[in-house]
């Protein structure tokens, strides 16, 4: 097929090839051509012919509205999002108002990004989650390479273990996890020669050292896709770089890595999106942490706290929905942006990556 | 002799370990112990006391209680269940028809794909609380509001967004009580999108070309060519979503759990959560022996 297309490039230099362009016919001739053709056809084979014809006009029609649909269904909290965001509370009320509103006013946006100290949050959000999230991919991927391509004894086991990690849900080892950094021991005799233990409950250690063992947020899916995707890989390639002297960690960070770019993006964006939305594990070892996820959760009594505590402000529920919908905004900016930058490798990078090779 | 000498499968192998061990570090510290600690709590009666968590062996004592005399776990139990059994399908079903939509080549299918993978990005924590109304924080008593905002005017939204007014009542009626989940049901449904499209796009182009030298319709084309290697997807497709619903901690008995567990009986909590694990285990185990006698491997 390469000599092929070489030999019509080569010919095309010298010889542009001229088109062959239908005549044009208009409606009557065509179908008088259509049904010359259904004449020369079996009855079976017309009836199929039509209503192939049938399910091509009207598929696209009809695919166009569900996509319509559909998508409008997925939009409609945004679309309601940034329409609120930029109201002011009064016209929350006004039924003339379906969309657009008469005045915009970024008053909102300020008391939401007051209420929820943005930017200090989101400092602490990039270094605790982000940067979590970021340690746990690469640590996910040597644990997945190690499970794709090596055999050992347990092997089996240990994967187990895995699949284990995917099912158990992690409210269930909450308080065994607790107990591990409230009364933080290492080695086990830390308290034999100090009689103490040390506490590390409130520090970022809490995250980071899961994440930094490939036990994480979702942990045990990343592992599994990561495995499916080196599997998926060709052989050749290892065993040429073991050929010219590689060590298996050297061929890891150098022939594999590179061609296994589309599962690292999609990992990492699962990763950045989940630890970005996590809650549950950053309140659990944290008396008062400050991360996006955390302080939208509790923007009701923030905004209570700080916008209204005058208390001469009277707001109704109704209104009250601008200021939230414009902390959902500002908190999911970040991540829609990543994901509008990376979502074409992201979406058409999925048919490559590991999910296939399961 | 001072060097070893390993074959080389062997080296290889101890380079496995080699890979796997910071996890394996981890999973003994943060999963394996804490997963037979939690065992073993089921069984206990547990008390938080300074430094320790005092236990007295109790036997089955919390199981018991779990199933006979707790009023409010097995119906959460056979609500969560419910759930489950009715979601499910309707996922599955729904995620397969949009993976075929989106693999069809159209006008603005690079913007429908973004649009219907978003939900992954936003899907999790409190932005869909708020997006569906479910929010509950302290002083927030009017969840009501927001979701009722949401759902019931869904059909009215998009007719009058299209620029129709007035349509039928009943017909109005009908459609907002499916779309009332909709929602739901396709913000739910990213991953599942994702794993049915990657499917998709594996189909083998000989049986694609087969099939429509042999005259296939879309819809022979659907049960004989799609279905089949989609298949084993289906089975990935349903663990995932019941693993997803059930690690969900807004499901009903995820609730309890956690309420229990606040109420600082760990050997209770830890009871009610293993059984409940159990049960999706055994429910998990019959899908499979069922699904995996229906599924197609390919080269079989």
């Amino acid at each position: 097929m390469a000599a092929n297309t070489m030999v019509s490039g080569f010919l095309k230099k010298f010889k542009p090839e001229k088109k062959y362009k239908e005549p044009k016919l208009t409606r009557s001739e065509k179908k008088e051509r259509f049904k010359k053709r259904l004449e020369s056809l079996t009855p079976a084979e017309q009836k199929y012919l039509k209503r192939k014809q049938f399910f091509e006009a009207v598929w696209p029609v009809f695919r166009a509205v569900i996509v319509f649909g559909l998508c409008f269904i997925i939009l409609y909290p945004l679309i309601f999002m940034v329409s609120s965001a930029f109201r002011p509370r009064a016209e929350m009320n006004d039924p003339t108002i379906m969309w657009i509103p008469k005045t915009f006013t970024m008053s909102n946006i300020k008391d939401a990004i007051r209420a929820m100290d943005f930017w200090n949050t989101l400092k602490n959000t990039l270094i605790l989650n982000i940067g979590c999230s970021l340690v746990q991919v690469l640590t996910c991927a040597l644990t997945g390479y190690g499970f794709a391509r090596f055999k050992f004894k347990g092997k089996s086991i240990l994967f187990f273990v895995v699949i284990m990690m995917i099912l158990v849900p992690s409210q269930i080892i909450l308080i065994p996890q607790y107990m591990f950094f409230r009364y933080f021991n290492p080695l086990g005799i830390y308290n034999m020669i100090t009689g103490n233990y040390i506490n590390l409950i409130n520090t970022a250690v809490t995250m980071y050292f899961p994440a930094f063992t490939a036990n994480g947020i979702r942990a045990g899916l990343f592992i599994y896709l990561f495995r499916q995707s080196f599997r998926g890989l060709p052989k050749e390639l290892e065993d040429a770089a073991y050929l010219d002297g590689c060590s298996p960690f050297r061929t890891f960070v150098q022939v594999m890595i590179p061609n296994a770019g589309s599962t690292f993006l999609t990992v990492f964006l699962l990763s950045v999106v989940w630890y970005w939305n996590d809650y549950y594990v950053s309140t659990s070892f944290f008396t008062d942490n400050r991360t996006i996820a955390l302080m939208l959760k509790n923007l009701d009594a923030n905004l209570t706290r700080i916008i209204f505590d005058n208390g001469n402000i009277q707001v109704n529920v109704r209104e009250l929905i601008v200021w939230m919908e414009s902390g959902c905004l500002i908190s999911i900016t970040p991540m829609l942006i990543m994901y509008i930058l990376l979502q074409k490798n992201f979406t058409e990078g999925i048919a490559r990556s590991g999910l296939t090779g399961m | 002799m001072a060097k070893m000498h390993l074959s080389y499968e062997k080296k290889k192998g101890l380079y496995g370990y080699g890979f796997i061990a910071l996890w394996f570090i981890g999973a003994l510290m943060f999963f394996i112990i804490p997963v037979c600690q939690s065992f073993y709590y089921s069984f206990n009666d547990v008390k938080p006391e300074t430094g320790y968590l005092a236990k007295s062996w109790v036997g089955l004592a919390n199981y018991k209680r779990a199933f006979m005399t707790d009023p409010t776990f097995r119906q959460n139990l056979v609500t969560a269940l419910e759930n489950m059994a009715f979601n499910l399908p309707v996922i599955i079903i729904f995620s397969m028809f949009v993976a075929i939509i989106i693999n069809q080549k159209f006008r603005g299918r690079t913007f429908a794909r973004a649009v219907f993978f978003m939900p992954v990005i936003i899907a999790t924590g409190p932005v869909y609380a708020i997006i569906t109304g479910n929010l509950d924080t302290n002083g927030n008593n009017n969840a009501e509001q927001f979701s009722t905002m949401f759902e019931t005017d869904m059909v009215d939204q998009l007719l009058e967004f299209v620029g129709i007014y007035g349509f039928g009542t009943k017909f109005t009626e009908l459609l907002t009580t499916l779309t009332s989940d909709i929602l739901n049901l396709v913000w739910k449904c990213g991953i599942q999108i994702i794993i049915f499209l990657s499917a998709l796009q594996g189909i083998p182009t000989s049986a694609k070309e087969a099939a429509a030298i042999e005259g296939a319709t879309s819809w022979e084309f659907f049960w004989k060519i799609t279905l089949p290697y989609v298949s084993p997807m289906i089975l990935v497709n349903i663990v995932y979503t019941v693993i997803d619903a059930f690690t969900d901690p807004t499901n009903e008995v995820m609730i309890r759990v956690l309420d229990v567990q606040s109420d600082w009986q760990y050997g209770y909590s830890a009871a009610l959560a293993w059984s409940y694990f159990g049960i999706i285990l055994a429910a998990l185990g019959i899908i499979f022996a069922i699904m995996n006698k229906l599924v197609w491997y390919e080269g079989e």
